[in-house]
């Protein structure tokens, strides 16, 4: 008798549950990538008609089971701990064809759960029956009539006899199933691009409510990047409506990150914060998800010390998430300019790129892409030192500063501000700004400043136009504005 | 008893009077200010802990209060519904980098909320300032807890009439100005311990503008006392000595004049 299987090698074959409402392509892509995370030798066999019919995945973990800790811990990791996101049932076997076979006499486990012990039977390989060989299908009357069922018995026939009657192939699957033969099969491999298509179950009128379909092609998404270690920096979120109910449309929702990041919780929140903002004009039927760029990850540097772990959201999730929600001219972070004029010498500008925020404060972050981690430490040095000079005189400066002056009411030649101001100290002769035409960088600013007082509010910073290069002889006339307050 | 076996309670380590201010309760930050660190159990700003400032008026006595502290962190500092825009020019000349501000400007009240929790969880933030006139106990108790979880220095603004309201902040204080002079009046409602029952005068204004107004013939808060229309010549020598001190000489001509 022919030698048995080698039993070195170990093949797994699962196929997916379908309850009702599961989405099976989408699912079967997800399972793939589920077990590409233990073998690199995954494949999709399509096993045709017969009692299992349908698409089974199957794997080979004999490579892997030294890495896992052994056979009965790599089947309870992939069984128990980080078992697939929907249902299957699973058959083992020594070679890919003999698990397939055994798959097909699984029964279908009446209640699904993870926990299940290996229900496919310990059947010998000679006893499996012929109609769980695929290359056995179209000959299956004439076996029967020959009184073959199970393989044992075909394996019994004449080599030779076999191949003329029968063709090549059929020889050919039996040495494979029996290992005689290597078994080769186009090994799955990860996309470049992620892309994920949804269809829901029912119609979405409702931008927020689309984030339930989100979440699962996100998982997906999840699943695909940790594989290829990448971080992902835009993705597109799309949907299209009924084409048969509306005139076909489309909209796309697109998401970017400063930081490529796996953190699918926090691409969640910023679709869930734009998906708030965003009106569907007619009901939505199908969903996408796409990557349109992606890096590699660089991996986060993590200290021993205790006093370094630091909890918490990063900076660049932090101001994404606020921009996102409450709008991006909301956060703001100064931006400084060289001139005399005081309102002029800084702007709050919205904090457009969180790594120059982070590289002018000369924070140390965690992970950041290959990229940035290069571009980080030569971030903007001119802005600190520029305040260091004459910071001295900078304290008489007051700390809030209005953005547009406020013209004061004056009675007696006494400007007023809730109350009449008593001035203390100054004048601080400001003249800027006359070079340039009055349309491009402001108007011509000439202006006397004063420190004043009011019982109210204590100091303030407010200025006397000098209108015309000549201090009107006439104080009434003149303009007070308030322009910064101290304190 | 014989009194040599007569213990007092003060002596014994492990009992605390409630006339004593805590002591050992987490990280501070020391204020700037020795009288003010003097009141503060620990002797500064709790990290981790809500520290709730009233005041008549949004942003009159803030940076006053805060700023020397705060120029001695280093790390994100955010600023929540700031009544105006900080004037990074004033602020660098105390000592405290601007480009480390992040001003979130935003009007609705669960919008601030919204903010300010985010910046306390945020790991490159180290302190937050938070303008909330409408805040309500359960919230900040949020926010309490989310600063102590994170250990960040969190400032909430109020209006006065918060006082009588019940709140989770581990230090309550207001601020006022007197009717006359420079100086800043702090009354401790709330600590760890026994409520003040004076107030502070300091005088929490920069060494420079400090010297210019004492120049100008405004009282400094140790001389409340004096009569301003007082103009011997003790006080002028004394004046001048402390410009000379503050590293103004007189007689060059500055920009600014005294009125």
């Amino acid at each position: 008798m022919a030698p048995l299987p080698n039993p070195s090698m170990h093949w797994i074959a699962l196929q997916p549950l379908s309850p009702e409402g599961v989405d099976l392509p989408n699912d079967f892509v997800a399972l793939g990538w589920w077990a590409l995370q233990f073998s690199p030798k995954v494949a999709r066999v399509n096993v045709g008609m017969g009692v299992a019919a349908g698409e089974v995945l199957v794997m080979e973990v004999s490579a892997s089971e030294r890495l896992f800790g052994g056979r009965t811990r790599l089947l309870a990791c992939l069984f128990q701990s980080q078992g697939p996101a929907v249902p299957v049932k699973y058959a083992r076997g020594s070679t890919s064809l003999i698990a397939i076979s055994r798959l097909a006499l699984t029964p279908n486990p009446s209640a699904p759960n993870r926990d299940l012990p290996d229900a496919a039977p310990r059947v010998a390989p000679d006893d499996l029956p012929l109609e769980t060989l695929a290359a056995a299908l179209p000959h299956l009357g004439t076996l029967a009539r020959v009184g073959c069922t199970r393989w044992g018995e075909l394996r019994a026939l004449p080599r030779g006899g076999v191949v003329r009657r029968f063709g090549l192939d059929l020889l050919d699957a039996l040495d494979r199933a029996y290992g005689l033969k290597p078994e080769l099969y186009p090994w799955l491999v990860l996309p470049e691009v992620f892309e994920a298509k949804l269809e829901l179950d029912h119609q979405i009128g409702a931008a927020p409510a689309l984030m339930f379909g989100a979440q699962r092609l996100l998982k997906n998404l999840q699943l695909w990047l940790q594989l290829r270690h990448n971080g992902v920096l835009a993705l597109e979120l799309g949907w299209t409506m009924d084409a048969r109910r509306n005139t076909a449309t489309q909209g796309a929702l697109t998401v970017r990150t400063a930081e490529p990041t796996q953190d699918i919780v926090h691409l969640q929140r910023l679709l869930g914060e734009n998906l708030a903002h965003t009106q569907l004009p007619a009901p939505v039927l199908y969903l996408h998800l796409r990557t349109l760029q992606t890096e590699k990850l660089a991996g986060k540097s993590a200290s021993l010390l205790i006093e370094d772990l630091q909890k918490g959201d990063s900076l660049h999730q932090m101001l994404e998430r606020v921009s996102a929600r409450l709008g991006t001219d909301s956060v703001l972070q100064l931006q400084q300019r060289a001139d005399h004029r005081p309102e002029h010498t800084q702007s709050w500008r919205p904090v457009f790129d969180a790594s120059k925020f982070i590289a002018q404060n000369q924070i140390k972050t965690g992970a950041r892409g290959i990229k940035g981690s290069k571009n980080g430490s030569s971030g903007n040095q001119n802005a600190p030192t520029a305040f260091s000079a004459t910071s001295q005189d900078h304290q008489l400066y007051p700390t809030w500063l209005l953005t547009k002056p406020m013209a004061l009411l004056v009675k007696n030649s006494i400007p007023f501000y809730l109350g009449p101001l008593t001035l203390l100290a100054g004048p601080q002769r400001i003249e800027a700004g006359w070079w340039g035409p009055a349309a491009d960088d402001g108007d011509c600013a000439l202006r006397d400043y004063y420190i004043a007082r009011n019982l109210q509010t204590g100091l303030v910073w407010i200025y006397r136009e000098r209108l015309g290069g000549v201090a009107k002889s006439n104080a009434s006339d003149t303009p007070w504005y308030l322009h910064g307050l101290f304190g | 008893m014989s009194p040599s076996s007569s213990i007092l309670l003060q002596d014994i380590d492990d009992v605390w009077t409630a006339s004593e201010l805590a002591t050992s309760q987490g990280k501070v930050i020391p204020t700037g200010s020795p009288e003010l660190n003097a009141q503060l159990p620990d002797g500064g700003w709790p990290v981790g802990a809500l520290v709730e400032i009233l005041q008549d008026q949004s942003g009159q006595n803030d940076w006053r209060l805060l700023l020397p502290a705060l120029a001695k962190t280093t790390g994100v500092l955010t600023l929540v519904g700031a009544p105006h825009a900080p004037f990074a020019s004033a602020l660098a000349g105390q000592g405290l980098n601007p480009h480390r501000l992040l001003c979130i400007n935003t009007d609705m009240p669960s919008n601030r909320m919204w903010a300010t929790e985010q910046a306390l969880r945020c790991t490159e933030v180290t302190a937050v300032l938070a303008w909330l006139p409408l805040a309500r106990a359960e919230q900040l108790r949020r926010l309490q807890m989310s600063a102590a979880e994170h250990s960040k220095l969190l400032f909430v603004m109020r209006p006065v009439k918060a006082q009588n309201e019940s709140s989770p902040a581990v230090l309550r204080l207001i601020t006022s100005n007197p009717a006359q002079g420079d100086a800043l009046l702090v009354t401790i409602f709330k600590r760890r311990g026994p409520p003040l029952a004076q107030t502070l005068v300091l005088a929490a204004r920069p060494a420079r503008l400090g010297a210019l107004l004492a120049l100008g013939d405004l009282s400094t808060p140790c001389s409340m006392e004096e009569k301003i229309a007082d103009a011997s010549i003790h006080t002028f020598i004394e004046k001048l000595s402390t410009l000379q001190r503050a590293g103004i000489a007189p007689g060059r001509s500055s920009r600014f004049s005294v009125l």
